[in-house]
């Protein structure tokens, strides 16, 4: 199975400052979840890949394309991804409607027939095919969250870029974009916070932490990595990365040397992120 | 309700078999009776319904053109162009700055009480960066989507200038009317058109260097330096003689080539091309 989006070397800095640290990774089908804290360069890694950023150094092939080699090439893998941003600013007075046929026109649907037909599917999809003609402004925030990741999916990407696509919705509108994407066929790239989202609907996970990669592997292979770590006992495990008292008044430690009675219980994707991110944290020398 | 449409009458009905009369009896008496609508459905096949449906659907949903726009489709502009036009925040700025720069064009002339040379020196300096500013402000450096627009394969060229040309639609008329009100003015006010073509050509060839306000900046400021410099020399006729018209349309010629030249190879710094 080729790849459908590759970084071969890429690196990205904004002035002095390094976003994105030499990286060289390559994404094939499936659900892939790029987790990482705040300021750890998951934006600028996403905007990379959608072609809206051009890198310092490296190469970037998506759906087949150089997009970094030629205007020509990234206009071609334009054609086959789909971006979402963290924020989007919609423009005042426009319609849902309105919103995705203008989105739809720059995505080159120009036959009018077709790209309404287009329009009301992906409105159907994220659930707002009854919303199509209010004011953007009257919507709430999960369904302009939903609005701005039905853009991305007009033309059926062979790539979708998502940066954050849960924040703003509620439980039942996660559990169905969840079940959105993972009906469809191409790639998906998510960044995300909610290592809930990683762990039921990841095939594979990135965790990113001051522009580079540290894990790149499996959900199993991430909790893996925190395997027999995870205690729940009496008292705080000594040096532990995080405790907190659970529902049964026993405390749930995360690393450390557990406490005498305490079991060792399953880790979630969230204690194999903490571990990772404190793993890094030491290395960097940050206490 | 003391009667109901009965299955002979539905049948006719569908069938296209009842006068007028009764035909308009029925659409009056379904759309008051609850029981006719829901006997309705029995009598349409549903292939008919769902195309109906759809059609009501595409109608409603569909954004309505306002009439100026409609107008511009029946000369034959493309819908998928005024779609992009229609973007009417992505205009708000560009004709924000078009309408205001003229309008403090037309103050600084016209109200500050400057003398005749320095009149036209300020109108000179003034007028043909109207146009700039306004295709400077179109380019989706401005945009509120543009994080949207930028990974999508349309012409941001295109794009930029199908806004730029929205935009001079309407600062265009605004400056050389301000020309011709303006006592004192209508013998200069189309001589900055030649200079505002090159200087807005200028300003896109900048644009695939640096962002857009560097690019508008930049223009801008060569511009009020070279009416500064004819005036502190004299007079700014040497700017409105024939020969330096002809020279600045030429210079438009050259930029256009520049442009197509650029554009064809590079990105634009407000976004790729």
């Amino acid at each position: 199975m080729s790849a459908t989006a590759a970084l071969d070397g890429v690196s990205k800095k904004y002035g002095r400052a390094t976003a994105v640290q030499p990286t060289t990774l390559e994404l094939r089908a499936g659900v892939v979840g790029l987790l990482g804290p705040n300021g750890a360069g998951k934006t600028t890694m996403l905007r990379l890949l959608s072609t809206a950023l051009p890198p310092t150094k490296g190469r970037i092939m998506v759906t087949g394309f150089d997009v970094t080699e030629s205007h020509a090439n990234r206009v071609e893998a334009r054609r086959r991804l789909g971006y979402c941003p963290q924020e989007v600013t919609f423009p005042r007075g426009m319609t849902a409607f309105g919103f995705l046929d203008y989105v739809a026109v720059l995505k080159e649907w120009k036959a009018t027939g077709a790209r309404h037909a287009e329009v009301r599917r992906v409105l159907d999809l994220v659930d707002l095919g009854e919303r199509a003609t209010m004011k953007v402004s009257r919507l709430s925030g999960g369904q302009r969250r939903r609005l701005a990741i039905a853009q991305s999916l007009l033309g059926t990407p062979d790539l979708l870029i998502l940066d954050e696509p849960t924040t703003g919705l509620d439980p039942e509108q996660r559990a169905s974009l969840r079940s959105l994407l993972s009906d469809l066929a191409g790639t998906v790239l998510i960044s995300t916070h909610q290592t809930e989202d990683v762990s039921t609907l990841c095939d594979r996970v990135l965790v990113i932490d001051a522009g580079a990669i540290r894990f790149d592997g499996t959900v199993p292979e991430l909790l893996g990595t925190a395997a027999g770590r995870v205690h729940l006992g009496p008292t705080a495990a000594v040096g532990a990365v995080q405790t907190w008292k659970t529902g049964t008044g026993l405390v749930r430690s995360v690393g450390g040397q557990p406490a005498p009675d305490s079991c060792v219980v399953d880790p979630s994707v969230e204690d194999a992120y903490l571990l990772l991110r404190s793993q890094e944290r030491t290395r960097q020398g940050v206490t | 309700m003391s009667w109901h449409v009965d299955d002979r009458v539905w049948e006719a009905y569908v069938g296209g078999r009842l006068d007028s009369a009764a035909e308009a009896s029925v659409d009056t008496h379904v759309a008051g009776c609850t029981d006719c609508r829901a006997a309705a459905r029995g009598y349409v096949p549903s292939a008919t319904a769902a195309v109906v449906w759809a059609g009501v659907r595409e109608t409603i949903t569909a954004p309505r053109s306002p009439a100026p726009l409609r107008a511009l489709q029946r000369l034959g502009v493309r819908g998928d162009d005024l779609v992009v036009v229609s973007a009417a925040d992505s205009l708000l700025v560009p004709w924000a700055v078009a309408v205001g720069f003229a309008v403090a064009c037309a103050c600084l002339v016209g109200l500050a009480g400057l003398s005749p040379v320095n009149q036209d020196a300020a109108f000179l300096a003034l007028a043909p960066l109207v146009p700039v500013l306004a295709v400077v402000a179109s380019y989706d450096a401005f945009d509120p989507l543009r994080e949207v627009v930028a990974p999508t394969p349309y012409s941001k060229l295109r794009l930029a200038l199908l806004r730029a040309t929205a935009s001079l639609a309407v600062a265009l008329p605004a400056t050389a009317a301000i020309g011709l009100v303006v006592p004192g003015m209508d013998d200069l006010a189309f001589v900055w058109l030649a200079p505002s073509l090159g200087l807005t050509l200028g300003a896109l060839v900048l644009l695939t260097w640096w962002e857009a306000p560097v690019a508008g900046a930049l223009v801008t400021s060569l511009w009020v330096s070279a009416v500064v410099v004819a005036r502190t020399s004299g007079t700014v006729d040497a700017l409105t003689a024939p020969p330096v018209q002809v020279a600045f349309a030429a210079t438009g010629v050259v930029l256009a080539a520049a442009l197509v030249l650029r554009t064809s190879t590079l990105r634009l710094q407000g976004g790729d091309l």
